[in-house]
């Protein structure tokens, strides 16, 4: 009886099996392949969309440009036009200062405009065979292992002293440190502080400090209970012992942080005013505030990080714990919840976190890379934007004086210590170690000089802090991620190794008009992509626009957020409402 | 014979069955809405529309399940949030390290807990056999990620410059690559449940190197596999050395043995071939069942040794509430996990003519 | 021919004593080398936990603010400067003192244990008796869906349910409990199909007994023996496995002294501060090894094939 029951249930479920193979193919959407995917949304408000740029001399360029009906849609550019084959201009809806700094930035890396279409745009894709102008082109990813990259033998630049570069990376810096001791890589980032007298002390090992301005910070979302409470808030912030943090668990050289930006950032970091100095360290004050806002026994909330060491932080789980008994003194209970790095950066950026820790690395040296990417950018990071403090942001942003711009943002330190959307916390000193055989080594706060490096056998293994999420950077935010573009792209201009001005790249002149709302590159000739295609003027406005206008056909990425974007251009075209 | 075999098979099915709809459940249990999960909280309604127009999710539960199980037969597992790669993909790059470091640590405790338990046995009661025991009570109570720490230390560090010296991480030393099958002998790259055995295959860095006659890539690969195996397997090994013992005791004393010994046989000839194969039966269960053991602890120890498998990206996918990765992962390796046992079933019929002809 | 009807005195040649098989088995079970051992170390725990505010020197979740960081141990009885504080096992990353973390993790051991396998025990006493009673189709059924949990290595299906419930102690005590009910009800089961089918028990529910009536006096004593062999291994193994959960970040939340979390969060330090690895390791193995002995002396004592063999 048995038997046959257990023979029924089986042809039962044979059955169901083959059944839901039939059906289930045509349902499901299998992987797609990787030939062209037809795209069906509308094409960009754009006069001439034509992408095949001609490249006889005689025949008229088709150039393309992709344009904004006005600027009341809340961003910054108005044109990205591509003049002649060589030529781009850029029209901006404001003044910017340092559109510049900007536009070196790795997120712009340029693309080939054929391959854009080809790929749609579509991180997965572009994943499998990136195709970037850069000294190095890619080998192998071997997912959660190792990237491989080869020198580019076209590249436009130097030649690169450094034939194989390989990426590796380990989340825990004392296992980074035993590599490079034992002779298993090359270079280590971020390592242990409590280390650095064991590297000093060994000959064989380099450590190699630089200058990197950054903050960590503690987020509250003013649109989760209780931080919607302006006193809760305030009382936070009063009761974390900055000094301590720094004391037990930050390098050397690092400070306390009484504002967003750091010291270095000017005009941005003000010396007077009601924002130059943060609250005082008070947990008998903050637990008056707090029984003022209803919480007279304190309340309970989640705490979340990611599981990655940055330059802003490099012991986040002991952090979380000496915040959480600092702040269990005024009765608030934290639930210490670490997070995936790729899965807690988007979380935050939808405005998802209530209570988090995070910092910032300057992306290029100016105050509005720390202001205008966290309290005017439109997005939710702590809740709903305050319109004061936007107004001056926006205020600083468009003038060139110094002297102006920083009365403006004076005023948003002394709203953002009113407001206390955040509390700054540290500013960490940085240094990563290298072995004493590696030569001519310069980092900065922006990049490392890999391709100027010199090894015995001409290979350098590098070890940083997580894997690369992807290698399209349109749509990425991450440190790790961008280290690995920068090697395999190009934007138009680049930052200088060992420091942060910004240096021609593939533009190799640049001019602007009197009041900095147009931008017009001369783009260098005869750099090639990786896949053998040219560079020319649409490849840089098929790659704005793909990241710019929500509508193109290649505005798809990776989560379609293109933070930076919005971080530093303001708004989408077309944006969906 | 056959039937026995046809009968062993078809049980299998309906636990196949059961484990993917516990799976399946365990995914719909989850807290969130997976378009909010998936497109991010600013996805509007109609994009939340067509995202479950896409995905199935208006239908009725039992299309969703059957459907899901028709995928599954395809080897269609989705894909992962986090960067919209295949999940089959990535279930094939990672496997192939996890089925190397079960596999390697089932050798190294198999041959050295029956090593272990003969001797233990044959030298009933001395101080060998005390200190053998009591090692194995140890080993069984030990956390394996601990044990994979101290290896770490002692081979890592304290041997650091001596010729002991064994990496403490990574699957092959930097630099060190080994193309894939289809590169090193000219094949096409074929799709459909062919193509995935070759990726699987040549993920597999130990079997692609061998077949490849690449023996400096083997040999460190090996090499590498060294501290995972010994940390993964001792646990077992303790397991295997106690059974062997109690098991090899119990046909001593059988009556069988004592007339070969009679007979005037020598006593290696006595245990090896004549005890041996009968105390093999429960040796056999025993090692079949730390297949589970083995797996679970080959995904501890990976995130000791910064291993690129199942391990690692089973944490990071929870963390990063990546249901895809988990749901797959989860499936894979309970069929593994069934497949083993139903190995271990059949082999029994081969050790023990009496279970042939029930 | 007379037959002599006088009785035979017999005399008695020895006095034997008659003991019940409770007093065999606890007789053996005593005199086992292994279950002493393990006896001594879980009587050793159990003072540890009971005593813990008494023992431990510290609070276990208070940093010590004039501590440095991962100060090595310092103990005066072995050598170290007495102007130095003692710190028995040292000081971890948070300042805290590992000996009192790791006398207070000893209580949260004990309760993980015990709780994950009473759960355990009662939800799968339930379901083998039930199966095992009324049969057909339910006991099919009922021990399906028992092969399909067991068709899942223990830690990883903990792990998948742990992905579903979220990260946190009571979670991971949930997933760890539920994971090992098979073996329970396929035990009760056993012992209920052993049973079911003799005559006194026929005569009993002759007689008016109830299902329930019949499980406990008959039942239940019959099943005892296994069960309790098996809850002691089963501890073992729960907290081994709470230890693994906490260690991946899927268990207990910092900053809990659970022995398993320490090793996690402290898996950095292996290199230069390996006494914060060591050290709970050692006490994992420690419990776990007690529990696992104490199951092995109760197995052999209560082998019902010991019962003739001296």
């Amino acid at each position: 009886m048995k038997r046959n029951l257990y023979v029924l249930l089986s042809l039962l479920v044979l059955a169901s099996v083959v059944t839901a193979c039939g059906g289930g193919a045509a349902a499901t959407e299998a992987p797609a392949a990787t030939e062209a995917p037809a795209m069906t949304e509308a094409p960009t408000e754009a006069p001439a969309a034509t992408e095949a740029p001609a490249t006889e001399a005689p025949a008229a360029y088709d150039g393309m440009k992709t344009e904004a009906p006005n600027c009341d849609y809340g961003g910054e550019f108005k044109s990205i036009e591509a003049v002649d084959q060589y030529t781009v201009k850029f029209s901006l809806c404001a003044p910017d200062p340092a559109f510049l700094s900007k536009v070196a930035f790795a997120a712009f890396a340029i693309q080939d405009a054929d391959y854009l279409n080809e790929t749609g745009g579509d991180t997965a894709k572009i994943n499998e065979a990136p195709n970037g102008t850069g000294p190095y082109v890619l080998k192998e990813w071997v997912r959660g292992d190792h990237i491989t990259f080869e020198a580019n033998p076209n590249y436009w630049g130097t030649a690169p002293t450094i034939q194989t570069l390989i990426f590796r990376w380990s989340a825990e810096p004392a296992q980074r440190l035993l590599e490079l001791q034992s002779g298993t890589v090359d270079a280590v980032f971020a390592p242990a502080f409590e280390d650095f007298e064991t590297i000093q002390a060994d000959s064989n090992l380099a450590l190699i400090p630089y200058d990197s301005p950054n903050v960590m910070y503690l987020g509250m979302n003013n649109t989760i209970p209780p931080f919607d409470k302006p006193e809760v808030r305030q009382a936070i912030a009063m009761a974390i012992n900055k000094q301590q943090i720094v004391d037990l668990f930050y390098p050397p050289g690092s400070s306390v942080a009484d504002q967003f930006t750091p010291p270095s950032i000017t005009p941005g970091h003000s010396t007077s005013g009601d924002g130059a100095k943060w609250y005082d360290y008070d947990p008998a004050a903050a637990k008056e505030l707090l029984a003022q806002a209803g919480f007279p026994d304190g309340f309970e909330t989640t705490f979340s990080f990611r599981d990655v060491t940055r330059i802003y932080v490099t012991r986040q789980p002991q952090v979380a714990q000496e915040i959480q008994a600092q702040l269990a003194e005024i009765g608030v209970k934290i639930n210490i919840t670490p997070m995936e790095s790729g899965a807690f950066l988007e979380s935050v950026a939808a405005g998802e976190q209530a209570f988090f820790m995070l910092g910032w690395g300057m992306d290029y040296p100016d105050a509005t890379n720390f202001y205008d990417f966290h309290f005017a950018g439109g997005v939710p990071r702590f809740g709903d934007e305050w319109p004061d403090i936007v107004e001056e942001i926006r205020a600083g942003a468009q003038l060139s004086d110094p002297a102006e711009r920083q009365t403006h943002y004076d005023q948003v330190n002394a709203l953002i210590k009113e407001h206390v959307p955040m509390i700054p916390v540290a500013h960490g000193a940085a240094a990563d170690v290298f072995s004493a055989s590696v030569g001519n080594v310069k980092i900065g706060a922006l990049n490392e000089n890999f391709q100027e490096m010199t090894t015995d056998d001409g290979q350098l293994v590098w070890i940083q802090s997580g894997e690369p999420i992807s290698l399209f950077c349109g749509d990425e935010t991450d440190g790790e991620t961008f280290r690995a573009c920068l090697q395999l792209y190009d934007s138009l201009l680049a930052y200088e190794f060992g420091g942060t001005k910004a240096v021609p790249a593939l533009a190799e002149s640049w001019e602007a008009n009197e009041d900095a709302t147009e931008w017009t590159f001369t783009l260098r000739q005869g750099v090639k992509f990786h896949n053998g295609a040219d560079l020319d003027a649409n490849d840089v406005v098929a790659t704005y626009s793909a990241l710019w206008d929500a509508k193109n056909a290649n505005h798809k990425g990776n989560s379609g957020a293109f933070e930076y974007l919005v971080g530093f251009f303001g708004q989408f075209l077309n944006a969906p409402q | 014979m056959s039937q026995f075999f046809l009968r062993r098979f078809l049980l299998f099915l309906p636990v196949l069955f059961g484990i993917t709809f516990v799976t399946f459940a365990l995914a719909r249990l989850l807290p969130g809405d997976p378009c909010l999960i998936a497109l991010g909280e600013r996805a509007t309604e109609e994009q939340c529309n067509a995202f479950r127009e896409r995905f199935g999710l208006n239908d009725p539960i039992l299309v969703q399940f059957f459907r899901y199980v028709g995928d599954i037969a395809h080897g269609d597992f989705g894909e992962s949030i986090r960067n919209k790669r295949p999940v089959m993909d990535i279930v094939l790059e990672r496997l192939p390290m996890t089925i190397e470091v079960t596999i390697g640590a089932m050798i190294f405790s198999t041959f050295f807990g029956i090593l272990l338990g003969l001797i233990s046995a044959l030298r009933r009661n001395t101080a060998v056999d005390v200190v053998t025991m009591m090692g194995a009570n140890i080993g069984v109570s030990m956390p394996v990620f601990w044990l994979g720490l101290m290896l770490a230390y002692v081979f890592a560090l304290a041997l650091k410059d001596t010729p002991f010296w064994i990496p403490p991480s990574g699957r092959l030393s930097s630099g060190v690559t080994i193309p894939p099958l289809t590169e090193t002998f000219h094949w096409k790259q074929m799709g459909g449940p062919l193509g995935m055995i070759v990726t699987f295959a040549s993920n597999m860095v130990t079997f692609n190197a061998l077949i490849t006659g690449n023996f400096k890539v083997l040999r460190d690969a090996l090499w590498h596999l060294v501290l995972p195996c010994i940390a993964v397997g001792t646990i077992p090994l303790s397991i295997i050395a106690r059974m062997t013992r109690s098991s090899l005791l119990e046909v001593l004393g059988l009556d069988y043995v004592r007339t070969a010994r009679a007979k005037g046989l020598r006593e290696r000839v006595v245990v090896l071939k004549h005890a041996f194969r009968n105390a093999m039966l429960p040796i056999v269960t025993v090692v079949g069942l730390s297949v589970g053991g083995l797996l679970s602890g080959a995904v501890l120890t990976e995130t000791v040794f910064a291993l690129p498998g199942v391990g690692t990206q089973l944490v990071s996918a929870i963390l990063a509430r990546d249901y895809p990765v988990v749901q797959a992962f989860t499936v894979v390796i309970a069929i593994i996990f069934v497949l083993v046992n139903l190995a271990v079933d059949m082999s029994y019929s081969y050790l023990d003519p009496r279970i042939r002809l029930q | 021919m007379s037959t002599s009807t006088v009785p035979l005195k017999l005399e008695p040649v020895a006095t034997v004593v008659s003991r019940t098989p409770f007093q065999n088995a606890l007789r053996r079970f005593t005199r086992h080398r292994s279950a002493q051992v393990g006896m001594a170390i879980l009587g050793f725990l159990i003072l540890v936990a009971i005593f813990a505010p008494v023992l431990a020197p510290y609070d276990p979740i208070k940093p010590i603010r004039e501590a440095k960081r991962r100060s090595p141990p310092c103990v005066h009885v072995l050598g170290c400067a007495s102007d130095k504080p003692q710190y028995v096992f040292g000081i971890d990353s948070n300042q805290r003192d590992l000996l009192s973390r790791i006398i207070y993790g000893s209580r949260l051991s004990l309760e993980i244990g015990v709780s994950t396998v009473s759960f355990a025990i009662i939800i799968g006493v339930i379901l083998g008796a039930v199966s095992g009673y009324v049969g057909g189709w339910t006991d099919n059924i009922i021990m399906r869906f028992m092969d399909v949990l067991l068709a899942f290595p223990s830690l990883l299906l903990a792990i998948a349910i742990v992905a579903v419930l979220g990260p946190g102690l009571i979670n991971a005590l949930i997933a760890i409990a539920f994971v090992s009910i098979p073996v329970y009800a396929r035990l009760m089961r056993a012992s209920v199909l052993q049973v079911k089918d003799q005559d006194f028990v026929s005569a009993s529910r002759a007689l008016g007994s109830s299902p329930i009536g019949i499980l406990v006096s008959h039942v239940l004593p019959n099943a005892l023996t296994p069960l309790i062999v098996q809850a002691t291994l089963g501890i073992a193994s729960a907290i081994l496995d709470a230890a693994a959960l906490s260690f991946l970040g899927l268990g207990a939340p910092p900053p809990t002294p659970e022995w398993g979390l320490m090793l996690g969060e402290e898996r950095n330090s292996v290199f230069n501060a390996p006494y914060l690895v060591f050290i709970p390791g050692i006490a994992i193995m420690l419990t776990v090894l007690a529990f696992n002995l104490l199951g092995d002396g109760l197995r052999d004592a209560l082998d019902p094939r010991q019962v003739n063999v001296k």
